[in-house]
């Protein structure tokens, strides 16, 4: 699946600082750039971050942050994030406007990479539909899975212990299926 | 000291590969499997994980040296079990890369063998992998490791679980989404009869998209005997995982419902307040946590659950499929249980695991040929000709340039079929329904009603699944579906299990079907054109694998439609005959130059066509000639059949004419090399020109040949 590569700096850092410093192997390695230190990132970070707590919207979804409709395809995606990336690039941006631009081309890049896998796509699709718009994207890959794998291991238990609780009671007279009925004439 | 020059580079690679290791994990100690002189071994366990040189030398094995069979397993540590893991893993890839044959699938499922052998007690307990691509450390495991150097070759190991091979292989598999069926068979029989072990049938996500599947689940849910399926899902439901330019997206809803089971974060969050809230009450809260549970399972948009749900099995999941603890936790729990009823056990796989050039592969190394282990490149030697399957799919895109109601249909196996290419070039022409033979046929039916001009390629012996579909959806009703049958006739190393020895007996005998085959790649890219011309009835075209023979091909390799029923003599004579089918007709032209050298000079004609047969031809044979042999690489009630019909009723058998019709044996034949199976099929030239000679009373020359 992915390769759990880590990113330097893995301890708690406050939001603005996660995204991802250019290592993702497909998506923004198109540009191979790693995000400048600026300070108008960290005033624009905070925003950004506290928007996240509140839970509510900032704005746009990812899509209309490229500019386009909610079931475009992967080409569509590729090419907008392309157009955008362009226009909003640090390196071409306006001097006065650097610190806007660079907090768009991050979010960019986050909408990029979430909206061209298809797994997190679909993800992101549902949580939009629930108006949780920036919950996964700020996430880290590896976080997710991480968390993703515990909570696979509680809910498989929970699975466990419910089905152990239903198949003490599930030979009772009750229970006229054919293999209940086998089971309690072997049991005899 | 190059053995451990290389040893070391190999080293150095893999640490590249791998990367250095996250840093959340805490340190644990380096566990030394074996140290050589360098003090590096090749398998090892670093931090959390196993890794594994693969160094193309074969790879140390201390714990899995001391498993013959499963019963061996049953003291191991978990620990012990993720060696036995990491060198099961080592194993397979040294195996297949000496052999050939499938690797990723493998890879993918050795934890879950691992398991499976350490908590259930083969073979009283039975196991059932569908399709069986994947049962390569299975076959380890069970009392097989020393033959592994001969699978899927002549006389050694089948590619595939054999039940005449091992007890330990419960049923025979190779087409897919079988195994749930035949476990529940087994279940029920084992109620029947009163005994008490266990049934686990092994399934991926892949084969979920049969019919068959559904129909088992749903009687399984209906019957409630004790059963475990464990649904491997490692997102690849297309073979072979990839289109040209990259992995294939998953094909079809229930991928999505997959998707959405492994990702529903509103689960978790409910089931935290629900635990939150039992923590802070105490007391009976566990009921009111376990009401919440069983709402929230329910409320869930993953549909996915409910709908295993729905069909009767419970479901548990979805599960790491590659970590050995879990999976042990859940097995021996489920066992554990007197009355589970069925039981889907959901794993998440990653096909190609461990082996990182298979990971990285587009199409995760599936099936190979021999290879290098250290960097994974195969040693694919350049044949002088194209595969016929590439032929076919080139004459199809030429036809579908000039013609835009051509579409292609196939069943999850666009590599196979070579419909990869098609695909590219008209991506929304092109249909991989699944493997779902039945519904494709019915499918392309329905196409072909609204005046779409459908070719459906599927493999001779997996359209075996929609016979009933050929007939009664699409010849009953004269409906032009196009059918290009690939892997026609003995197919190598897969063996009997995916030989096309009876599609020219089922198709030849159907009304309305006009039937053909090609003799040799220029031949194919004609019936191709020849198949999108018939636009009244529905046709088929067979070709076997393997390579062409090097003709020259048709301009641009657009065909040229030929007349319908009409063959073509390739080499005049007399006294005898010899009629080939297909791609029979080179063997013919092979027994004919030979027996040159006995001072005959027999007649070669290509038949083309089955139905309608050629009468002209067939009757100028039989009236000019003494001795008239048909052959062709299918099984009785084919193209000598129809022929014989043809002359008995003209009334050609009552003079002269010795007639013999060469068709595959009346059994099985082994995997083996193509060679070794048409030799014991009895159909090389040399069997053709014993056949003239004998005929021709001259046995000793005959038994010469043979």
């Amino acid at each position: 699946m992915r390769c759990g590569v880590i990113l330097p700096g893995a301890s708690m850092a406050p939001l603005h600082l996660r995204h991802r410093a250019g290592a993702s192997g497909s998506g923004a390695g198109a540009l191979g750039w790693t995000p400048v230190k600026n300070p108008g990132l960290r005033a624009a970070g905070l925003k950004t971050r506290a928007a996240v707590e509140e839970g509510g919207k900032v704005g746009a979804s990812f899509y209309d942050l490229l500019g386009i409709s909610e079931g475009g395809s992967l080409e569509e995606i590729k090419r907008a994030y392309k157009k955008m990336a362009r226009k909003y690039h640090p390196d071409v941006s306006p001097p006065d406007l650097a610190g806007e631009y660079t907090r768009r081309f991050i979010e960019l890049q986050e909408a990029y990479e979430t909206l061209s896998d298809p797994g997190r796509r679909a993800m992101y699709d549902r949580d939009l539909a629930r108006g949780l718009q920036f919950a996964l994207s700020s996430r880290r890959r590896f976080d997710q899975e991480l968390e993703e794998k515990a909570a696979w291991r509680n809910r498989w238990q929970d699975q466990l212990e419910t089905l152990k609780m239903r198949s003490m009671q599930r030979d009772s007279m009750e229970n006229l299926s054919w293999g209940a009925r086998m089971r309690r004439q072997r049991d005899e | 000291m190059a053995a451990s020059v290389s040893l070391m580079a190999a080293h150095a690679g893999a640490r590249r590969f791998f990367g250095s290791p996250s840093s959340s994990f805490d340190a644990r100690k380096k566990f030394r499997v074996r140290a050589d002189k360098d003090g590096k071994a090749m398998i090892r366990k670093e931090k959390n994980e196993w890794k594994v040189d693969y160094s193309g030398e074969k790879p140390a094995t201390p714990l899995l040296d001391t498993i013959n069979y499963p019963i061996h397993m049953k003291n191991l540590s978990v620990q012990e079990l993720e060696q036995l893991a990491a060198e099961l893993r080592a194993d397979v890839v040294y195996t297949v890369s000496n052999t050939g044959g499938h690797l990723s699938a493998s890879l993918g499922v050795v934890e879950l063998t691992v398991a499976l052998h350490h908590v259930f007690n083969t073979p009283e307990d039975r196991i059932i992998w569908d399709v069986g691509h994947q049962a390569y450390s299975h076959k380890i495991l069970t009392g097989r490791r020393s033959r592994m150097n001969t699978i899927r070759q002549t006389s050694g190991l089948a590619g595939f679980p054999k039940r005449d091979e091992s007890v330990y292989d419960a049923f025979g598999v190779g087409h897919s989404s079988t195994s749930i069926s035949a476990g529940l068979g087994m279940a029920v029989a084992r109620d029947l009869l009163g005994k008490k072990n266990h049934v686990v049938s092994v399934i991926g996500d892949g084969a979920m998209t049969a019919g068959q599947a559904y129909e088992a689940m749903n009687n399984s849910g209906y019957l409630d005997s004790n059963l475990i399926v464990v649904l491997n899902d490692n997102k690849q439901v297309s073979l072979p995982t990839a289109t040209l330019d990259g992995p294939a997206t998953p094909v079809g809803a229930l991928s999505g419902a997959l998707t959405k089971l492994q990702a529903s974060t509103k689960f978790r969050k409910l089931r935290e307040a629900a635990k939150s809230i039992t923590k802070q009450i105490g007391g009976p809260t566990h009921e009111v946590a376990a009401k919440v549970d069983e709402y929230a399972r329910g409320m869930i948009s993953a549909s996915g659950s409910t709908l295993f749900e729905e069909l009767g099995l419970y479901y548990i999941g979805p599960v790491d499929g590659h970590n050995v603890e879990d999976l042990v936790t859940i097995f021996q729990k489920v066992k554990a249980m007197p009355a589970p009823g069925p039981v889907l056990i959901h794993i998440v796989t990653e096909k190609g695991k461990g082996y990182p050039p298979a990971e990285a592969a587009a199409d995760k190394m599936h099936g190979v040929v021999k290879f290098d282990p250290k960097t994974g490149k195969q040693f694919k030697s350049k044949p002088s000709a194209l595969a016929y399957t590439q032929y076919f799919a080139e004459a199809l895109i030429q036809e579908a340039e000039v013609d835009d109601k051509i579409v292609a249909i196939h069943a999850a196996m666009g590599g196979g079929t070579g419909l990869n290419y098609f695909q590219k070039r008209f991506p929304q022409r092109c249909f991989d329904v699944g493997i779902a033979e039945q519904h494709a046929v019915t499918f392309a039916a329905g196409l072909a009603t609204e005046g779409l001009k459908p070719f459906c390629a599927i493999y001779s012996s997996f359209l075996q699944r929609g016979y009933d579909q050929v007939v009664h959806d699409v010849d009953l009703q004269k409906i032009p579906v196009r059918f290009a049958l690939d892997r026609a006739g003995l197919v190598g190393a897969d063996g009997p299990t995916h030989c096309g020895a009876f599609d020219i007996t089922y198709m030849a005998c159907l009304p309305n079907m006009v039937v053909m085959a090609p003799a040799d790649e220029a031949e194919l890219m004609h019936m191709v054109a020849t198949a999108a011309a018939i636009d009244d009835r529905p046709s088929c075209f067979r070709f076997p694998r393997g390579c062409g023979i090097g003709v020259p091909l048709p301009l641009n390799n657009k065909g040229i439609p030929l007349e319908i029923g009409k063959g073509r003599i390739l080499m005049g004579g007399n006294r005898v005959a010899l009629l080939g089918y297909g791609s029979m007709v080179q063997t013919c032209v092979k027994a004919a130059d030979s027996l040159r050298n006995y001072g005959i000079t027999p007649t070669v004609a290509d038949a083309r066509f089955c139905k309608p047969l050629d009468a002209e031809l067939i009757r100028t044979l039989a009236n000019e000639h003494e001795i008239l042999i048909t052959v062709e690489e299918g099984s009785i009630g084919g193209f000598g059949s129809h022929v014989s019909q043809f002359l008995s009723l003209n009334g050609l058998l009552d003079g002269h004419l010795k007639l013999r019709s060469m068709v595959l044996p009346d059994r099985y034949i082994d995997h083996g090399s193509p060679k070794d199976q048409i030799e014991e099929a009895g159909l090389s030239s040399r069997h053709i020109a014993a056949t003239v000679l004998s005929l021709l009373a001259r046995p000793k020359e005959a038994l010469h040949l043979l």
